[in-house]
């Protein structure tokens, strides 16, 4: 168990360090200066010179890495180009905003897949299986921007029930905030459940094949309780390893469905620093992202193996 | 010596030419047995002879703007309407099926040419360099997919050719993975070692042995991804960051489409029906694709 979590939490660190690296790399393939492209274009000579000097851009490159990494582990992702604020502050700011829509579409997402996913695996091969699947297949392949955008059409233009976009804080006032939340979790959300809703029926498909839960029948238990207190538990673990692995996708989704209604988060943030040629707050962004992904998938790893005790190295290995 | 040594090897694996008839029999029975997986391959179908087909099927120029037409509700000679500057909206997304197509297939195409060499090499030596290139893997796979496209297009800039790329580049480290496992599952096959007991070399296990008999379960994935690719080049040409206006993206067309969902929802309707449609069609012949090839599974 031990053994597994070190080696589990190596690997991780060998990613970490290979993601800094390819982040490292981008930045420099950016066509120009490194200094003036950290800086920004319209940088004096002074400005340019100070990128220069803090990152030791006339080093050799190696030594160019090890001062960027070193600076990027105390976290200092430098200055956006823009607002002159630092990256790590800018994007602290930003989401606890994405955190929430996260969180809320998650809700959305384990509300709608697992009841959905049970259902379809207990009555598999009925209309129930069949509706599932179907709901299942059209929600991996509608684009949620095209949802959200259908959505603020139905909902905001033509009933006018619902703000079509904007923001307010949870704290300022939950009612509003939940107002303006609940299309865009619902759009990322529904993404997310089309997976789940097919992870479920296939995990607990398998649960309920298993031999215990013939056991649990024969033993004279009505259907409800195996079901219920036997097989969902059992069958829910791999359904946790998947939610992490969705993780880069919700971010990914992020993006787009806070472009959509205006949801000033980590995904906008990007984008405009994308348009702004605001190349520090890319690079700082890209790098927390892709940690994050790391970290969370350590997590989810970790809190597997504390759920079933069979996992060994062996199985991770293989699947590396 | 030799030559009988190769012809041994060869006939250690399946003729190709005697499984086609079986082949194409459970290809119409599977269609038979599955009518979604047909109608989407036929969709699917509709939408390349509508890629194809762009300048015969449009009769109207997609870029022609007409200031007397501008935003007007569909009709019959404009039947999905007319956008913001009056440029026929059925012409726009007859055309769009070329882009989504190119963009959607020249990715997948990227990511097998890279992936599939990088994960037959990793899973037939194994050791080290397998160590390097999927640590390097999994390095890549943690840059979600936009993200990293929005990356890759930072540097690159925006293009249909750079989003195509930076998909591409995005759908590789699955292709790196799928073909490593699948190559480690067949490479202690008997016929592997057979072949390999005859004097078959590492580049003739690979190519002759080894992928013949794992190409199937790409193209399964392939059918899988390409409907991925194709609503990611939507969402970066919404964004901005892939295809550049005037060219007749889906993606873009949704961009413009959304600044006028009150006085023009028709502009948003047909679009985004499209890559829904095209997406859907993929999903549902992929899983009669994976019916057919992979009967084990399922």
């Amino acid at each position: 168990m031990f053994d597994f979590l070190v080696q589990r939490a190596a690997i991780s660190v060998v990613t970490l360090f290979v993601i800094s690296m390819i982040v490292f790399t981008g930045v420099r393939m950016i066509p120009g200066d490194p200094a003036r492209v950290m800086a920004g274009i319209d940088a004096d000579a002074a400005g340019i010179e100070e990128v220069r000097e803090k990152y030791g851009l006339n080093d050799p490159i190696p030594f160019q890495y090890v001062r960027w990494a070193g600076l990027a582990l105390r976290g200092d992702l430098g200055h956006s180009i823009r607002t002159r604020e630092s990256v790590v502050k800018t994007v602290a700011t930003k989401l606890p905003i994405t955190i929430e829509l996260a969180f809320l579409s998650l809700l959305v997402a384990v509300s709608i897949a697992i009841p959905a996913g049970v259902l379809a695996a207990v009555r598999r091969n009925t209309i129930w299986d069949v509706l599932t699947s179907g709901a299942s297949l059209g929600g991996v392949s509608i684009p949620n921007f095209w949802l959200g955008i259908m959505l603020i059409l139905f909902f905001s233009v033509r009933l006018g029930w619902l703000p079509a976009s904007g923001f307010v804080p949870l704290w300022v006032s939950p009612l509003e905030n939940l107002q303006r939340m609940i299309m865009p979790a619902f759009v990322l959300g529904t993404a997310l459940a089309a997976v789940l809703m097919r992870q479920t029926r296939n995990s607990m498909i398998e649960v309920l094949s298993a031999d215990y839960i013939r056991t649990a029948y024969s033993k004279g238990l009505a259907g409800r309780i195996v079901v219920f207190r036997h097989a969902i538990r059992n069958s829910l673990i791999p359904v946790v390893t998947i939610l992490g692995l969705q993780m880069g996708a919700l971010m990914s989704g992020a993006v787009v469905t806070e472009q959509i209604f205006v949801v000033p988060g980590f995904g906008r943030l990007i984008v405009e620093a994308v348009f702004t040629r605001d190349y520090p707050l890319v690079q700082g962004v890209v790098l927390l992202t892709a940690s994050s992904y790391v970290l969370i998938n350590l997590l989810v790893d970790v809190s597997y193996s504390l759920l079933d005790p069979r996992i060994r190295v062996g199985g991770s290995a293989s699947g590396a | 010596m030799a030559p009988s040594a190769t012809a041994t090897a060869g006939e250690l694996e399946p003729t190709r030419t005697a499984e086609l008839v079986p082949r194409l029999r459970r290809a119409w029975r599977v269609a038979r047995r599955r009518p979604a997986s047909a109608i989407g391959a036929a969709v699917v179908g509709l939408f390349v002879a509508m890629a194809l087909g762009a300048p015969w099927i449009a009769r109207v120029d997609p870029l022609q703007t007409d200031w007397k037409l501008v935003r007007k509700a569909p009709t019959l000679a404009h039947p999905f309407g007319t956008d913001d500057l009056g440029r026929d909206t059925f012409a726009r997304v007859v055309w769009g099926a070329r882009i989504s197509m190119q963009a959607g297939v020249f990715s997948i195409l990227l990511a097998i040419a890279v992936g599939v060499p990088t994960g037959l090499v990793a899973g037939f030596y194994r050791g080290a360099l397998d160590q390097v290139i999927m640590r390097l893997t999994d390095a890549w796979l943690a840059f979600p997919f936009l993200i990293l496209a929005i990356g890759l297009v930072t540097i690159m800039g925006p293009s249909l050719t750079n989003a195509t790329v930076a998909i591409g580049l995005g759908a590789t480290p699955t292709f790196i993975r799928l073909t490593r496992g699948l190559v480690l599952a067949k490479a202690s096959e008997d016929y592997v070692l057979g072949a390999r007991a005859v004097g078959a070399g590492d580049l003739r296990l690979m190519s002759r042995h080894i992928l013949p008999n794992i190409v199937s379960s790409l193209l399964v994935q392939a059918t899988i991804s390409i409907p991925i690719a194709v609503i990611a080049e939507a969402v970066l040409s919404f964004l901005g960051l892939g295809v550049q206006p005037p060219a007749p993206s889906w993606g873009t067309m949704l961009n413009t489409a959304q600044q006028f969902l009150d006085t023009a929802p028709w502009m948003a309707w047909w679009p985004g029906l499209a890559i829904f449609a095209l997406a859907l069609s993929f999903n549902l012949a992929g899983d009669g694709l994976r019916d057919l090839l992979d009967p084990r599974d399922y």
